[in-house]
């Protein structure tokens, strides 16, 4: 029994040094003082840090990161809200198929999304960047769909009832009785929707263009030549930081047990 | 559910805001996911064109094209090997991991798995990135090998068959522990405790009643796994380099050299084959033996 103990720890082990592993390693590499690693280590600095700052190709590309995410969590709020409350209630077929519908960018191949919706913004002629948020819309929807439709399914029912037999029609009962239940929801969607496209890199690479490109594929052109790869190292750590906190915030506001049902491996 | 009937006649606003709460998605599923892909099928039964998009004339050449091309075949056979190396390894780890993960109390499993979904948050870039720095030429692992005198000249370590797969795993793991986590935990302690009761030892309890109970998740997280393995561009193309190429690699480089027919064509034979994929994962699982779990 002992034995079989020591497997599943052995196990669980394993994986999360596999998980975790590259990602402290970045951390770690981040603060090499040369381009490249040295074992012993030969000291600390923040060189890469700083030439990460100096670079305004690598600052101008995570502001469009920021500004798209942030275009995204807005719409996917919008959407993935609208969607859960006409469907969190539902049962039938038609309804399981049209959340079926919203809940498919979640597994769909996003390499795939971006070809067909870059296709189609050359077709209708539309700027590239407008595909980049469609897509991105698309794939963070479903987490605000999700995270929306577990708050609609936690509150009692009768209190949305009782507000309209006093008379008050969808857009009051929404705004005075809905929202301020399930608004720590809808945050935590948003959130997740804004992480989401903020790391997007599979429909990402179809639909950036010069001056319209958002951090990761930025990241991706300096992986792809020898040199100043640590400044990556830099910029992924600055990114890991930014998670953490996001995270901490989610965790303020809907409880990390949401956030662990929330993702899309439920 | 409801305490007023459905059909209540204060209830007519409710409707015209649902269906108007519901529209706004659906439009914008429909012009912006559906239909794009429709236009993606058809495209891949259009012939190619040198100037345009695609020549407006019909056929099966794109597809007969790939299945008539051994590269291309060769290119999935090592697709569906290397996805199910993926796969099987993936279960076999995480599965004893989320037995760990489940008996753990509620808060501390909840912690754990927040550890878990954390990296998932960061791009498939960085993550990538991480094994690079570890595998490559002068990365930490030969580094240490060659100061340790192990080695006499760096172990050429990435774009092989092994990096990509450590790389996939990395980035899918958590999936399917915390999908499989899920599953035990949700487990009713009475169903292994009446088996025991009746005199099964723990590991006739485990093959006959927790593994089967768990089958739900075991099929989601493989379903998950698959799928996103077979489009994890960043992961293979980095970690696979020039050398290991798979099948999504070769939907980029088509459209990179705006072979935009083929590019339809091989996107629909991967989405095929992770449909195939789906249904083997599913009979071999069989998630709907369980029905009436606790949520």
């Amino acid at each position: 029994m002992i034995a079989v103990r020591l497997l599943l720890y052995l196990a669980f082990g394993l994986c999360l040094a596999l998980v975790l592993g590259p990602i402290a390693v970045i951390i770690g590499i981040s603060f090499s003082p040369i381009d490249g690693f040295a074992f012993p280590p030969t000291g600390l600095s923040l060189r890469w840090y700083a030439s990460f700052l100096a670079s305004e190709k690598l600052l101008g590309s995570l502001l469009f990161s920021f500004q798209t995410a942030l275009t995204v969590a807005v719409l996917s709020l919008i959407l993935g809200t609208s969607a859960a409350l006409a469907l969190a209630r539902r049962r039938g077929i038609v309804a399981a198929g049209i959340q079926s519908l919203f809940m498919a960018p979640m597994v769909f191949p996003t390499i795939i999304l971006g070809l067909a919706i870059l296709l189609f913004v050359r077709v209708i002629g539309a700027p590239l960047w407008l595909g980049l948020i469609v897509a991105h819309v698309l794939i963070g929807t479903p987490y605000c769909f999700r995270m929306v439709t577990g708050s609609l399914q936690a509150f009692d029912p009768t209190l949305e009832e009782a507000s309209q037999s006093l008379g008050a029609g969808p857009i009051r009962t929404f705004a005075y009785v809905i929202m301020p239940l399930i608004w720590p929801g809808m945050m935590a969607g948003a959130l997740f929707a804004f992480i989401v496209s903020f790391g997007e890199n599979n429909a990402a690479l179809f639909l950036t263009s010069p001056g319209y490109s958002t951090m990761p594929i930025e990241l991706l052109g300096y992986l792809q030549f020898p040199g100043n790869q640590l400044i990556v190292a830099a910029a992924s750590t600055l990114q890991v930081g930014l998670i953490v906190v996001l995270i901490v915030l989610m965790e303020r506001l809907v409880g990390l047990g949401r956030i662990v049902r929330g993702d899309r491996s439920v | 559910m409801s305490v007023l009937p459905d059909k209540h006649p204060l209830d007519w606003r409710r409707y015209v805001g649902e269906g108007a709460a519901l529209g706004a998605p659906l439009l914008f599923f429909t012009a912006c996911f559906l239909l794009p892909l429709l236009y993606l099928f058809v495209v891949s039964f259009l012939e190619p064109s040198q100037v345009e998009l695609y020549e407006k004339q019909l056929t099966l050449a794109n597809y007969s094209r790939v299945v008539n091309d051994d590269f291309y075949l060769m290119i999935i056979g090592r697709t569906l090997l290397a996805t199910t190396v993926v796969l099987i390894i993936s279960l076999l780890l995480a599965y004893p991991a989320a037995m760990v993960i489940a008996r753990f109390e509620p808060k501390w499993r909840i912690r754990m798995l927040a550890l878990l979904l954390f990296p998932l948050m960061i791009s498939n870039v960085v993550r990538a990135y991480g094994w690079m720095s570890i595998l490559g030429r002068r990365g930490i692992a030969n580094t240490i090998l060659l100061d340790l005198g192990f080695i006499e000249a760096p172990l050429s370590l990435l774009y092989s068959f092994n990096a990509v797969v450590l790389g996939l795993l990395t980035i899918l793991l958590p999936y399917m522990i915390i999908s499989i986590a899920n599953a035990l935990a949700a487990i009713d302690r009475s169903y292994t405790e009446a088996a025991e009761s009746l005199g099964a030892g723990p590991f006739r309890t485990f093959w006959h009643v927790t593994l089967p109970l768990s089958s739900p998740g075991v099929a989601s997280g493989c379903l998950i796994v698959f799928f996103l393995s077979l489009s994890a561009y960043v992961t293979i193309s980095l970690l696979g380099g020039p050398r290991f190429k798979l099948l999504v690699s070769l939907v980029f480089d088509t459209v990179v050299t705006l072979q935009w027919p083929r590019a339809a064509a091989l996107s629909f034979i991967l989405l095929l084959l992770a449909l195939a994929g789906g249904a083997v994962i599913l009979a071999l699982t069989r998630p709907q033996r369980v029905r009436g779990r606790r949520a």
